[in-house]
């Protein structure tokens, strides 16, 4: 009888490890509860029965009887191996940092047929009476899990794809992802994808400026990509958190801390913004823009106690995904993440009233040279630069781990998400300053000649795959600041600079696009009135522009000329409104993309 | 010894998978619309009237009847700050309202006027919520609450049968004079409002008129209530008792129902939905069933101890932080039931604001009133009904 509880544990062992293999391809919600049991199953009945047995067995035999057997001994040795190759994939996990976890992996699921077979060879003389022990395990193995996946089944019926609206369970917190993910987490908890919704006093004050004109419902519109998670749930607005009476001050605050203390006090609550899975769980992506993604949060393999919240379960379930990443990787990594047509569904942007574009980005992107797909060597994706780390004003890559003990990547993908916004991001974190103020200066190239007594300033767009500037580009500036000094150092022209107001004087060379309404006049903040362009200087890619500017007949040479491009994320007159509401936000400071000092003579 | 076992297995296995096919499916009765509105009709609720004369019958009193004068002059007092101590606060300050709620584009003025206003105050007054949108309210001198309450809203609260949230006052009209007093709100004595009041020749033409008595503390206080008891508010809620059928969405008509069969409606009663009776919080006391510490020692019963982790963790009276220590009338936990009306407007929840989302307070009123697991359906449905509620201040043509 006690080698029949043996041979039953040794089955069980056997068969929930076997079922794991890609071969049979079980269905998830099988997998996950067998992988669990595996582990916590061998472990009790190898403590509990297997060693004990072992014991008295090994005692009985080979010490009393002197009694030797080949296969007995060749058992041992595998069983051994097999449990210290197992306790390494649970605690250390296979995550593609060390050969050892691959090692482990193929020593544990081809030495599991190994012993199978030392355990028949073992068993010779008993093996016949054993197809009843096979039924009986089988049955032990298959049909408490029958039960399972039903229950699993009845609370996935509300959340079956195709469904009208999410809920909070299913966006699974970015703070959950940063205990393996530590680095990726922090680029992306101080990036602008990170701060798109209620942590951006920008876009709080233009979202309800949009409600205020065009109802409610509008909101909408903006929260697709500014904040997919509460557009799932149906909520009809951005809002942002209070602790007591007190406005958390999200502009300041390092590697997003108050969301990680948020999510400690109150697991359950919803991350607005774009989170980690936001992104990582979208399935598919067209270029048309106005958030045109689709998302697949229910559907979704998840390992066992991957919703738990209790230290004792989030600890199992990073070890079940360590010990076997690959699904994970698959769940979270497409190739499609990789495409700019995947980015276009935010960066493209329409008025849903009117179909007029708003934000073009990808539509630049995809016109211009950088979209060479015959010539890998020429074509530039978006993350090519944008998910890129640079040094010195260079793209050289960042090398690192991109998860706890995985594979040291050459080249990660950086989560800086690093664009024109050098100001928010500055905040809270020099590191993503400094990325994007790179970024910038890389963009332009200026040059200057004076003829005919006319100072001609060249404008080239060399490093952006885009126009420049883009994006909602007539809430950024791009001038030119020229100060013409004559031989005595008297000033003789002067052109775009600050007014007492902080803005950028009249009649200065600003590149950018200005939209107007019906009757023609610029909509200020609310462009959402886009009816008609009224200007449009911004600078495509690779291309150069030219302006001249007369100069007085009589100066006296020699010329020194200081022209500067400069670029300021928000014009002062949008930060003014803004403060009125946000009165800690700071101004956005002024940035020189390219400067040149030089002397005509 | 084995068999047995395995026997013992094979039953409750086939037991566990077998019982949802077992049970007989409840065939839910399905209510048209007309009879979901005549049984919500029939356990006591009704709607804001939408004439003048349905409006003085339910809130005039001979005490202090209604006129347009007086409503006028209720407010402008309402929205006087020389009715506090510091010369800043006003009743608005806190019941936030605009003087014209029905400016769409008051958002913008004020952003672009940055004089008027700063702060909160720019982005929330678009509410129209007759609260401040804070967890306590902060009176003069930037005092808060000692017993950190959450502000209710002035909005129908003339219709409840009792006010504040451990049911102290009843008419509505005495809260006006208690709010005025305190220390901590406007902090002002009734000489000195009387004082402060009757210095501007427009208070004391329009008092002359109104009153005999001219400008009293007691005739103020009776203006104001005046105006407060104007402060209703229509939503699409009334539509569909009134009679409209598509006023609400059918996910809100499932919400409704739910309201009224799982038993929210019990409390959350009548016109107001709410504010009618005074009500334990929270009936289900979780925390002290697994308190166990009181069976080794009678010195730790009552004492705040573990919530749902044995004792590991912090015990609050609540389901949420205990700030305030706020315990209701006569320290029992009995608070009177707040109003649904406007509710999604009025976050944050409960008596201390410590609950900020509204999809979190239905769940916990579930499961600690009702002793219900709330689905994230029925939630859903429910916050649809509640949206249904939020409504718009009713402009009686007569007072304009």
């Amino acid at each position: 009888m006690k080698f029949l509880y043996i041979n039953l544990d040794m089955a069980f062992l056997f068969i929930t490890g076997v079922l794991q293999m890609e071969f049979f391809n079980l269905s998830w919600s099988y997998f996950r509860v067998i992988e669990y049991l595996h582990i916590f199953g061998s472990i009790l009945l190898i403590v509990l029965f297997i060693f004990p047995f072992l014991y008295s067995h090994i005692i009985g035999t080979m010490v009393k009887h002197k009694a030797k057997s080949k296969s007995g001994m060749l058992f041992g040795i595998v069983f051994m191996l097999l449990i210290v190759s197992g306790v390494y994939l649970f605690l250390v996990g296979n995550r593609g940092g060390d050969s050892l976890g691959n090692l482990s992996h193929i020593v544990h699921l081809y030495g599991s047929f190994v012993l199978l077979f030392l355990l028949g060879l073992h068993l010779k003389k008993f093996f016949t009476p054993s197809t009843a022990v096979k039924i009986a395990s089988l049955l032990i193995v298959f049909l408490p899990l029958t039960s399972y996946s039903d229950a699993v089944k009845l609370t996935n019926v509300e959340y079956e794809e195709g469904v009208s609206r999410y809920h909070n369970i299913e966006w699974t917190n970015s703070t959950t992802c940063k205990a393996c993910h530590p680095k990726i987490f922090k680029q992306w908890a101080n990036s602008n994808h990170r701060h798109l919704a209620d942590s951006n006093p920008y876009y709080m004050v233009l979202e309800n400026l949009a409600g205020m004109d065009r109802g409610e419902k509008f909101r909408t519109w903006c929260m697709g990509c500014h904040n997919p998670s509460a557009v799932s749930m149906k909520q009809e607005k951005t809002t942002h958190f209070m602790r007591d009476n007190i406005m958390p001050d999200p502009l300041f605050v390092e590697d997003s801390q108050n969301l990680v203390d948020e999510y400690k006090a109150h697991p359950n609550r919803l991350e607005q913004g774009v989170s980690c899975i936001a992104c990582h769980r979208i399935t598919d992506a067209s270029p048309k823009g106005n958030s045109s993604y689709t998302l697949k949060l229910q559907e979704r393999k998840k390992y066992l106690y991957e919703d738990a919240h209790s230290d004792t379960k989030v600890w199992i379930n990073q070890k079940l995904i360590n010990a076997n990443p690959k699904t994970h990787k698959e769940e979270y990594m497409k190739p499609l993440y990789k495409k700019s047509e995947y980015c276009a569904s935010c960066h493209n942007e329409f008025l849903p009233h009117t179909g007029k574009m708003v934000v073009s980005t990808y539509n630049q992107w995809r016109d211009s040279k950088y979209n060479n797909p015959k010539n890998p060597k020429e074509h530039k994706d978006c993350i090519d630069c944008h998910m890129n780390y640079l040094e010195d004003g260079k793209y050289v890559g960042q090398s690192g781990l991109s998860t706890l003990g995985g594979k040291v990547k050459k080249s990660i993908k950086t989560h800086y998400f690093t664009g024109a916004n050098h100001f928010l991001v500055g905040l809270k974190s020099k590191e993503h300053e400094s990325q994007s103020l790179q970024l910038l200066k890389s963009s332009a190239k200026l040059d200057s000649a004076i003829k005919e007594n006319k100072l001609l300033v060249g404008v080239t767009n060399v490093g952006a795959g885009h126009k420049l500037p883009t994006g909602a580009s007539d809430f950024r500036e791009m001038w030119l600041d020229i100060t013409v000094r004559d031989r005595d150092g008297k000033v003789i022209f002067s052109s775009g600079k600050l007014d007492e107001s902080g803005n950028i004087e009249k009649n200065s060379i600003v590149y950018n696009k200005v939209f107007g309404d019906k009757e023609g006049n610029p909509v200020g903040l609310l462009f959402w009135r886009y009816e008609k362009l009224l200007k449009d200087t911004r600078i495509d890619a690779g291309k150069r522009v030219q302006e001249l500017f007369p100069l007085p007949s009589n100066a006296k040479y020699p010329l020194k000329a200081e022209i500067k491009l400069n670029f300021r994320i928000y014009p002062q007159w949008v930060t003014d409104v803004v403060k009125v509401s946000y009165p800690q936000l700071p101004n956005p400071p002024v940035v020189t993309i390219a400067k040149e000092e030089r002397v005509f003579d | 010894m084995l068999r047995l076992i395995l026997l013992g297995i094979t039953i409750i296995v086939i037991w566990i998978s077998s019982v949802p096919y077992l049970i007989p499916k409840k065939v839910k009765h399905s209510f048209s619309d007309a009879e979901l509105r005549e049984v919500a009709l029939s356990k006591g609720m009704k709607s804001i009237p939408k004439k003048y004369d349905a409006f003085l019958k339910l809130l005039d009193s001979p005490q202090n009847p209604i006129t347009k004068e007086k409503v006028a002059l209720g407010k402008e007092l309402f929205f006087d700050s020389n009715l506090s101590k510091d010369n800043r606060v006003s009743c608005a300050s806190c019941h936030m309202l605009s003087k014209n709620p029905h400016n769409k584009n008051q958002f913008l003025d004020d952003i672009t006027n940055p004089q008027s206003k700063t702060d909160c105050m720019v982005c929330h007054i678009k509410d129209q919520s007759g609260s401040d949108r804070l967890a306590t309210a902060i009176g003069v001198d930037g005092r808060s609450d000692p017993y950190h309450r959450n502000t209710l809203t002035i909005l129908n609260s003339a219709l409840a049968k009792y006010q504040m949230w451990d049911a102290s006052v009843k008419k509505s009209l005495k809260s006006v004079a208690i709010m005025i007093h305190d220390a901590d709100k406007m902090g002002l004595i009734a000489k000195e409002a009387e004082r402060k009041i009757a210095v501007k020749p427009y208070y004391k033409e329009q008092f002359q008129k109104i009153f005999p008595d001219g400008v009293t503390f007691k005739n103020i206080t009776l203006a104001i209530d005046a105006y407060q008891k104007t402060l209703l508010t229509r939503s699409d809620f009334d539509r569909f008792l009134d009679g409209n059928n598509s006023a609400i969405s059918d996910t809100a008509k499932r919400g409704l129902r739910n309201f009224i069969e799982l038993g929210c409606k019990g409390c959350h009663s009548g016109r107001t939905v709410g504010g009618e009776t005074v009500q334990h919080f929270p009936t289900r006391n979780y925390n002290y069933i697994i308190d166990v510490t009181s069976v080794f020692s009678t010195e730790y019963v009552g004492r705040d101890v573990a919530a749902f982790n044995f004792n590991f963790k912090e015990y609050h009276r609540f389901p949420f932080e205990n700030v305030g220590g706020f315990l209701g009338k006569k320290e029992e936990q009995r608070f009177r039931v707040p109003m649904l009306r406007n509710v999604t407007k009025t976050s944050p929840y409960f008596h201390n604001g410590a609950v900020f989302d509204l999809r979190e307070a239905v769940y916990i009123m579930g499961k600690y009133q009702l002793s219900m697991e709330l689905t994230e359906i029925q939630i859903d449905e429910i916050t649809a009904f509640l949206k249904s509620l939020e409504g718009e201040v009713v402009e009686y043509e007569e007072l304009k």
